[in-house]
């Protein structure tokens, strides 16, 4: 049992806490409904003019180059994760150790170095300022999301489900297709967003591999941050402030049928 | 069943896609970057090393950058430690309210908590206002490009990670074990100190390394709220690639900052392996 004083302290301690972890978040959000020309906190009124703001500023291009980005990225991460996850889960190989040491390499390595070096390499062979420059950059991080939220699932899956298909008559590859991806698709999902908001977020790689032609969506708030510090940026924060919330949703309603599916 | 040809027939087929992206678009231009750092002039030379070693410039850089990597991960541990106790003691409903506060930072761009940073501390920010009216600052200026800047704001970048790394950890440990200590007579302090705090060492050393390894490669919050004393790793690699052209050094900066990368990454795997970053660190 928890104590009563224990729990006090360990309260005080967590509202310290989250308020330095919230703050600052809804800082943001209201100073972006400001109706101020300032970044007045607390603000005198409230209005919508940033966010038209972000509309006549022609940010929408950003947004588009984003959701282009990260939907391919999603998807390409998906393409690569999914085998190798099987391959993971249900094979032992030799160098498996290294492999996995790989996918974890690629999660820990900094983004600096991710930018320069696929830019020195991308930019002879023609790939440098390129949508699939970049949607290869972000892939590299985007797999072991894809891997790391299947492995569990895969690890804790009933295999007769599959070999009970095999028996009525359908291939390995049927059963597959119409039992086994059915109950993984929440986890291969969850995946999916993990890599699409890696990528939506990521700046230095966008920066080098597509910056100097397009301007992605943290590469175009990077500019603004630097420049000055107007509320349009507030406001485009205000929309991914929205987008985390999204995937958060998301993330819970697969994880909620993941529960419910036949394990 | 199937034999053992086939079998590593269909590993090879599954792990194909992974291994010709990772061999061409990680290993191999990481090759060549690391190649550009030891030559010159089309020969091999360690030229670009000594510079790093004899320029005062790198080797700041480098101090600071661990300095501040240190800081962060001590305070997080630190501040997180009690929230992620809370969120793992809680009933069920508390623990995902917890979870929600502290999941929702995590998940959001770390521009957009950097900007708000700027926003506070800056001179006529929220936090100048605060401090004036408490009657402890009488002229306003900005708290911008200090490293107390900095630190607040990698802090509050970093801390969602840490407090999911130690919650991780702490669902492990056997309940029971908390009331055994006290049914022995244990105070709750004594409790926590001989059973509890031992148990959540995993937590502990996987938080720490996952924030220290993201903390030393981190670009985007030192840059903003740091002025040049506060240049860390990162940065200096951005600005010889992209203003200096300077890619011999670029590479040989990137180089030092692979290697303590890849030095933590090497502890974490022993200790840990691939499957404890579930959840998702990024």
């Amino acid at each position: 049992m928890i104590s009563r004083t224990e729990a006090r302290v360990l309260w005080f301690c967590a509202t310290v806490a989250l308020f330095y972890l919230l703050f600052p978040v809804v800082v943001v959000m209201t100073v972006s409904f400001s109706s101020s020309k300032f970044l007045d906190f607390p603000p005198p009124g409230y209005s919508l003019q940033w966010y038209r703001a972000l509309l006549d500023e022609g940010w929408l291009s950003s947004y588009w180059i984003t959701f282009q980005v990260g939907t391919l990225t999603a998807l390409f991460s998906t393409l690569v994760g999914v085998p190798a996850a099987f391959a993971l889960a249900r094979y032992d190989f030799p160098f498996r150790r290294s492999f996995e040491a790989l996918l974890l390499a690629a999660i820990i390595v900094p983004p600096i170095i991710k930018a320069i070096s696929l830019y020195l390499f991308f930019a002879p062979i023609g790939l440098a300022n390129t949508v699939l420059g970049l949607v290869l950059g972000h892939t590299v991080t985007g797999v072991p999301y894809v891997v790391i939220n299947l492995l569990a699932t895969l690890k804790g899956y009933d295999r007769d489900l599959e070999r009970a298909a095999q028996a009525h008559g359908a291939t390995p590859l049927q059963a597959i297709r119409t039992v086994t991806l059915p109950v993984l698709a929440p986890s291969v999902l969850v995946g999916a967003v993990f890599a699409f908001l890696q990528s939506a977020q990521e700046l230095l790689v966008a920066l080098f591999l597509l910056g100097t032609v397009e301007k992605p969506l943290a590469v175009r708030m990077w500019e603004g941050v630097r420049i000055s510090l107007s509320p349009t940026i507030a406001a485009a924060s205000g929309t991914l402030v929205v987008l985390a919330l999204a995937a958060l949703a998301v993330v819970a309603l697969a994880l909620r049928s993941r529960r419910r599916a036949p394990a | 069943m199937t034999g053992r040809r086939e079998e590593r027939w269909i590993v090879f087929a599954l792990l194909l896609p992974a291994l010709v992206l990772y061999g061409a678009c990680f290993i191999w231009p990481t090759g060549v970057l690391l190649s550009r750092s030891v030559t010159e002039a089309g020969e091999l030379s360690l030229v670009n090393y000594r510079e790093l070693l004899e320029t005062p410039l790198y080797l700041g850089v480098i101090w600071t950058t661990l300095r501040i990597s240190v800081v962060t991960t001590v305070v997080c541990l630190v501040i997180g430690y009690p929230v992620a106790m809370l969120m793992e003691r809680a009933g069920p409903r508390a623990r995902i309210l917890l979870l929600l506060a502290v999941t929702v930072p995590y998940w959001l761009d770390y521009i957009v908590r950097t900007y708000s940073w700027m926003v506070l501390l800056g001179r006529y920010g929220f936090v100048n206002q605060v401090l004036m009216w408490l009657g402890l600052v009488d002229v306003p200026y900005s708290h911008l490009s200090s490293e107390l800047a900095v630190l607040v704001g990698t802090i509050q970048v970093m801390l969602p990670l840490m407090i999911l790394a130690l919650f991780a950890a702490m669902t492990r440990i056997d309940r029971t074990l908390m009331d055994a200590a006290a049914a022995h007579g244990a105070s709750a302090w004594r409790a926590f100190r001989t059973v509890y705090l031992p148990l959540s060492m995993p937590g502990v050393i996987a938080g720490a390394l996952l924030t220290f390894v993201n903390t030393v490669g981190f670009y985007i919050t030192p840059a903003l709220l740091g002025g040049p004393r506060q240049t860390m790793i990162s940065q200096s690699i951005e600005t010889l690639a992209a203003k200096l052209f300077d890619w011999p050094m670029a590479a040989t900066v990137s180089v030092v900052l692979l290697v303590i990368s890849l030095a933590i990454l090497v502890v974490f795997n022993r200790f840990f392996g691939l499957e404890r970053l579930a959840g998702g660190d990024r």
